[in-house]
């Protein structure tokens, strides 16, 4: 491709979204590119918690400001990602006086509207919480949705003429004459949307400008071009719980810790989290002491999680930067603010910028941060207005209301379907009448998961994030198979089930972390449903090979069925009638003929 | 044994001053329990407005009496859930003890774990009799965990669908994992009617009729055969489904000329005393307005045994107040049934329904609904009439001595799914199966279709109609002409469908005893 497009932006999770949003509504000619899906990094691999300020009240009123202002702006912008929740700072007997005056005055201090209430009270708001916690701060904590937030922003970009490619990461980066130029990325499966089983190719993509938004991976797009980025990987460990056991966000009151966050989302809980140093971003062990860390600790603030189901844990990596020298030793003090690196000015690299750090919830300041930087560097006159201009499903937020009674949906459905859509709701519903649930946990609908397959392709890991299918109590045992099915009419039999096994493997990999109690009976009813009922650990379909179906049987009365003498032969013709069981030995064996091909041949 | 005779006129006006002060009442008497602790506020909330310490220490004198302090005679009554009733500090409380019941302010109930109980199986949707004919009806796994696990602080909408659920509670039964599914449709239900049904609708008007039944058949008692003679005349009935919805199809049932407590008045109460062997019975509504022959025969079979029978002042007992979402009509009987019933269990007696869908109430809905002093107690003392006997009696060898009825018997017998639901489906099969001169035959594990007052709705009828459509098969294809079962609305369902006379198995036992 040899014409130049303004700006590319590298990663595609909350901070490369908001990129690319702003650069395009100000008219510059965008491409986002993404190794992954969209939030596949560390946006995706985190709990949700949009911030208040609360958090950084004491220990960096900077980052407090900038939460507690974006917090607003968000709320507007994006009402359909953000579930106003409100939070607590709630301390125990044991946590320090001090220190909760001190996150008191720091939240005076920045502006955030704080209140202190008692014990009582705060069980009154949060009946589960446990009965010593003294007292509480409640502040403006909410709950956004990053996928949502992320596809939001991207699908706003491309409507203001961005081009977004997912699974296409960057293989190069251009570097002509002392200067970035633009970078090589590797279409998995082709350009667009992803299809499975279509043919990679790899495309060069020339730009002025490229921004490297890769948070905790800034370091490998920074070694391509020849730079150093020095960021520390830092990974946390979230926990999810099946149920909300608080409506919510409670922080531990105390300096800094492990395990002191519970963060209500949509309709589960996520507990949260650890600190440590890792080297890779994408190699890390996930250890089974943090899950039992998180339920240990937190069930001090609620007791009721100690016994309550867990659906997975998942582990995420923040992109923590510090700048060369500093040399913090722990990795829990390390700033959370954001830097942005010019190359040229730093490394004598024009033509590209990095940011790095920085968290979810000031993602649109980062991205209007940058966004100046890179008008000013190319020299175009355009102002930002992405803290006024709403999402896409967040222009008409009063409309989410009036679709309950329009769509004939049962009424929590309804509701939850509402809120994952906002304003796009009358013409995603539309489409479809009737409109049967086809993910029963999160109660997503045809409707849903086809405007999803609409953008996303085959890439059911993509449709999942868009609507939150496969997400619930049952992980995936009973919808995966039929969220694959909607791919059915448009795309062929092996694209489904590659796309169904993938989106299937995605979801054991969290419940990995998650096998005791009820999730364990859940899993192993997924595995026999799906490995028996439905044959997928011995699909014919899935063998290389065609399948020898005379060994099977040959028919009733066949004189060479199985080839064995007559005995054989009449047994077979048992099989042959009551599904091709040899009944002389089902009472030995459990129901198969073993060593017998006509039972358990062309495996 | 004259101490509970009195008809429950008496028991009524008094009970009615009581909910004129519901939350503040006076001094209660003894073995009364307090307000029920599900009007009271939860525990952790500020002890304002709450029955003071004295009050409610007097209420539990006889039990301080007889032995423990306070807390932990309260504790063997409500499941060892302590409440804020009697000044408790709640710091003190165990932790481990969470009652869902105790959890939230207002009195709802808290059943999300509930939904950490469930991994989807389905079982619950095939055992259901409303979906399997009602393709509509989304089925008890949405109607209980999936709606609870949506279900947001500050959600109030519960999917109108909850009013299809019959309220057979057969999903209790099918589900491998305890999920307590009828007590997610009972408070689901309850919600729906309170916050989202119009009360000035016919359905709710109709609802509200058809639950109270005790009310109406005690005014339609005072004159039973004009009541038994207008309810069912042919214009009237048109009226009554086109105003009321309820189908002309059904018969009503008659009225009896004299109550079950009428005669057990005249009678002179209990010809049998016995402080060891005492049982109190609930007779429900129906045996006392409209089969009083069936209490009739519950009294000579125990006398036959000899036991003393009370007979303590009741209502009913919310059974199909549950089933159309009257929480609060329920919880106002269950007042009166509680304090009744405990008092009798503290003078030794067991309690004995002849309704299995009353017993069912007694043990299973009371105590996961409402929080009532003494109400555990009560669930545990409670038994079905022939599973008593079964256990306590040597019953089959008391049969075979009795030599069977004068004459032959062959029954057609119904297995109502409340019965089935505590595990009593086969013990009317099993208790005449070497009776001479008696068959009873099974005629299936399907439910009626009529689950109380599920099929009085003119727009269920022809689904209750469906469901019950294997039964009367089964019904024609037995050997019997006479139907029997020992739930009263099953009885009208078996009846309407073939035209059978249906007997209950009380009174084939009165028979074969010669009682």
């Amino acid at each position: 491709m040899d014409r130049q497009v303004d700006v590319v932006v590298v990663g595609g999770g909350s901070t490369g979204c908001g990129v690319v949003r702003d650069l395009a509504r100000r008219g510059l000619d965008t491409v986002l590119v993404e190794k992954g899906n969209l939030t596949h990094g560390t946006t995706g691999r985190m709990h949700g918690l949009l911030h208040s300020g609360g958090r950084y009240a004491v220990s960096d009123q900077k980052s407090a400001e900038e939460c507690i202002e974006e917090n607003m702006v968000l709320r507007d912008i994006a009402a359909h990602c953000v579930e106003e929740t409100g939070g607590l700072f709630v301390k125990r007997p044991e946590d320090s006086e001090e220190y909760f005056q001190e996150k008191l005055e720091g939240c005076r201090a920045c502006d955030i509207p704080a209140e202190v209430i008692d014990g009582e009270e705060a069980r009154r708001r949060e009946p589960y919480l446990a009965r010593d916690v003294e007292k509480a701060i409640a502040l403006p904590d909410g709950a956004v949705d990053p996928f949502r937030l992320c596809v939001s922003n991207a699908a706003d970009a491309r409507e203001h003429g961005a081009r977004i490619e997912t699974h296409a990461p960057v293989t190069d980066v251009l570097v002509e004459d002392g200067e970035v130029v633009g970078v090589e990325i590797e279409h998995e499966t082709g350009p667009g949307k992803r299809v499975h089983r279509e043919p990679g190719t790899t495309e060069e993509i020339r730009a002025r400008h490229v921004v490297n938004a890769t948070g905790a991976w800034a370091g490998n797009i920074g070694e391509m071009a020849g730079v150093d980025v020095e960021v520390r990987p830092s990974k946390g460990v979230m926990t999810v719980m099946n149920t909300r056991q608080v409506d919510t966000v409670i922080n531990r009151c105390r300096p800094k810790g492990d395990a002191d966050i519970i963060v209500p989302h949509e309709t589960a809980c996520i507990l949260g989290t650890t600190d440590e140093e890792v080297d890779d971003p994408e190699d890390y062990p996930e250890e089974d002491w943090e899950v039992d860390l998180m339920i240990e600790t937190l069930s001090e603030l609620v007791p009721a999680l100690e016994d309550a189901r867990t659906l997975r844990s998942f582990w995420g990596v923040r992109p923590l930067y510090e700048p060369p020298g500093t040399g913090t030793e722990d990795p829990t003090d390390i700033t959370r603010d954001y830097f942005l690196l010019d190359h040229g000015d730093r490394d004598d690299l024009p033509g590209m910028t990095t940011i790095v750090g920085g968290k979810l919830t000031t993602y649109r300041m980062m991205a209007e941060s940058i966004s100046d930087h890179v008008c000013e560097t190319l020299g175009h006159e355009a102002t930002c207005d992405t803290a006024d201009a709403p999402l896409p499903g967040s222009e008409n937020p009063a409309r989410m209301e009036e679709l309950m009674d329009e769509f004939g949906l049962r009424s929590p459905v309804a509701r939850r379907s509402g809120q994952r859509l906002g304003s796009r709701a009358d013409d995603v519903l539309d489409e479809y009448d009737p409109n049967p649930i086809v993910c029963n946990c999160e109660s997503v609908t045809r409707a849903e998961v086809q405007d999803a397959v609409d953008e996303a392709g085959s890439d059911l890991n993509a449709v999942r994030l868009r609507t939150r299918a496969s997400m619930g109590n049952c992980q995936g045992g009973f919808c995966t198979h039929r969220i694959a099915s909607e791919l059915a009419q448009e795309y062929p039999e092996p694209v489904v089930r590659d796309a169904e096994d993938e989106l299937y493997q995605e979801r054991w990999k969290g419940q990995r972390h998650a096998l005791w109690g009820e999730q364990l009976s859940q899993a192993m009813l997924n595995h026999m449903l799906h490995a028996t009922t439905m044959n997928r650990d011995g699909d014919p379909a899935n063998l290389d090979e065609s399948v020898d179906f005379d060994a099977f049987d040959a028919g009733a009365g066949s004189p060479d069925a199985s080839g064995s003498g007559s005995d054989e032969a009449g047994s077979t013709g048992t099989a042959a009638a009551d599904g091709g069981r040899a009944t002389g030995d089902a009472s030995a064996d459990g129901g198969r003929a073993t060593g017998d091909a006509t039972a358990d041949g062309g495996r | 044994m004259t101490r509970h005779t009195d008809d429950d006129g008496s028991a009524e006006e008094s009970s009615e001053d009581d909910r004129g002060n519901g939350r503040g009442r006076g001094e209660p008497a003894p073995g009364v329990p307090e307000a029920g602790r599900d009007e009271q506020p939860s525990i952790f909330v500020p002890d304002d407005g709450e029955v003071p310490e004295s009050d409610a220490v007097g209420a539990r004198d006889s039990e301080a009496a007889a032995g423990g302090d306070d807390a932990a005679a309260r504790a063997a009554t409500d499941g060892g859930v302590e409440s804020a009733t009697g000044g408790t500090d709640s710091t003190d409380l165990d932790p481990d003890a969470y009652d869902p019941v105790d959890v939230f302010p207002g009195g709802d109930l808290d059943l999300r774990e509930g939904a950490d109980s469930c991994y989807k199986c389905t079982s619950c949707d095939t055992s259901c009799p409303v979906a399997e004919v009602d393709d509509e009806f989304p089925g008890p796994k949405f109607q209980g965990p999936e709606q609870w696990r949506l279900k947001r602080k500050g959600d109030h909408d519960i999917d109108e669908s909850i009013t299809s659920c019959s309220n057979c509670m057969r999903c209790d039964d099918a589900c491998p994992s305890s999920v307590p599914l009828s007590q997610m449709h009972n408070e689901a239900r309850g919600q729906f009617v309170e916050r989202q049904m119009e009360k000035l609708s016919v359905e709710y008007i109709r609802n509200r009729l058809l639950a109270n039944y005790r009310t109406s058949a005690r005014l339609a008692s005072m004159f039973p055969r004009t009541a038994s003679f207008a309810m069912n005349f042919g214009p009237a009935r048109w009226a009554m489904e086109k105003v009321m919805g309820i189908p002309k199809e059904r018969d009503f049932p008659e009225f009896a000329t004299e109550t079950f407590r009428e005669w057990w008045k005249a009678r002179g109460g209990a010809k049998v005393e016995n402080p060891d062997k005492r049982v109190a019975y609930f007779h429900g509504c129906y045996s006392n307005y409209n089969t009083p022959e069936v209490g009739k025969a519950m009294v000579r079979v125990y006398e036959h045994f000899g036991y003393e029978v009370m007979v303590p002042p009741q209502k009913c007992s919310g059974t199909p107040m549950f089933a159309n979402g009257m929480l609060d009509d329920a919880r106002r009987h269950a007042e009166t049934n509680v304090e009744n019933l405990v008092e009798a269990i503290g003078e030794g007696a067991d309690v004995i329904a002849s309704c299995t869908s009353c017993s069912m109430s007694l043990r299973q809905e009371y105590p996961e609904l409402f929080d009532l002093h003494g109400i555990e107690d009560l669930a545990e003392h409670t038994f079905e009439a022939m599973e008593y006997l079964r256990i306590h009696e040597d019953l089959e060898g008391e049969l075979d001595a009795a030599g069977g009825p004068d004459e032959e018997r062959e029954l057609a017998y119904h297995a109502p799914c409340h019965a089935r639901n505590q595990g009593l489906a086969r013990q009317a099969v099993e208790t005449f199966r070497d009776v001479d001169g008696v068959t009873v035959e099974d005629v299936g594990d399907s439910c009626s279709g009529i689950s109380g007052t599920y099929g009085w709705k003119e727009e269920k009828y022809e689904k209750s109609m469906e469901i019950g459509e294997e039964m009367f098969e089964h019904m024609e294809d037995a050997e019997g002409d006479v139907g029997m079962t020992e739930c009263p609305t099953c009885a009208m369902q078996m009846e309407h469908g073939t035209g059978y006379e249906i007997e209950h198995p009380l009174q084939l036992l009165e028979d074969s005893l010669g009682a």
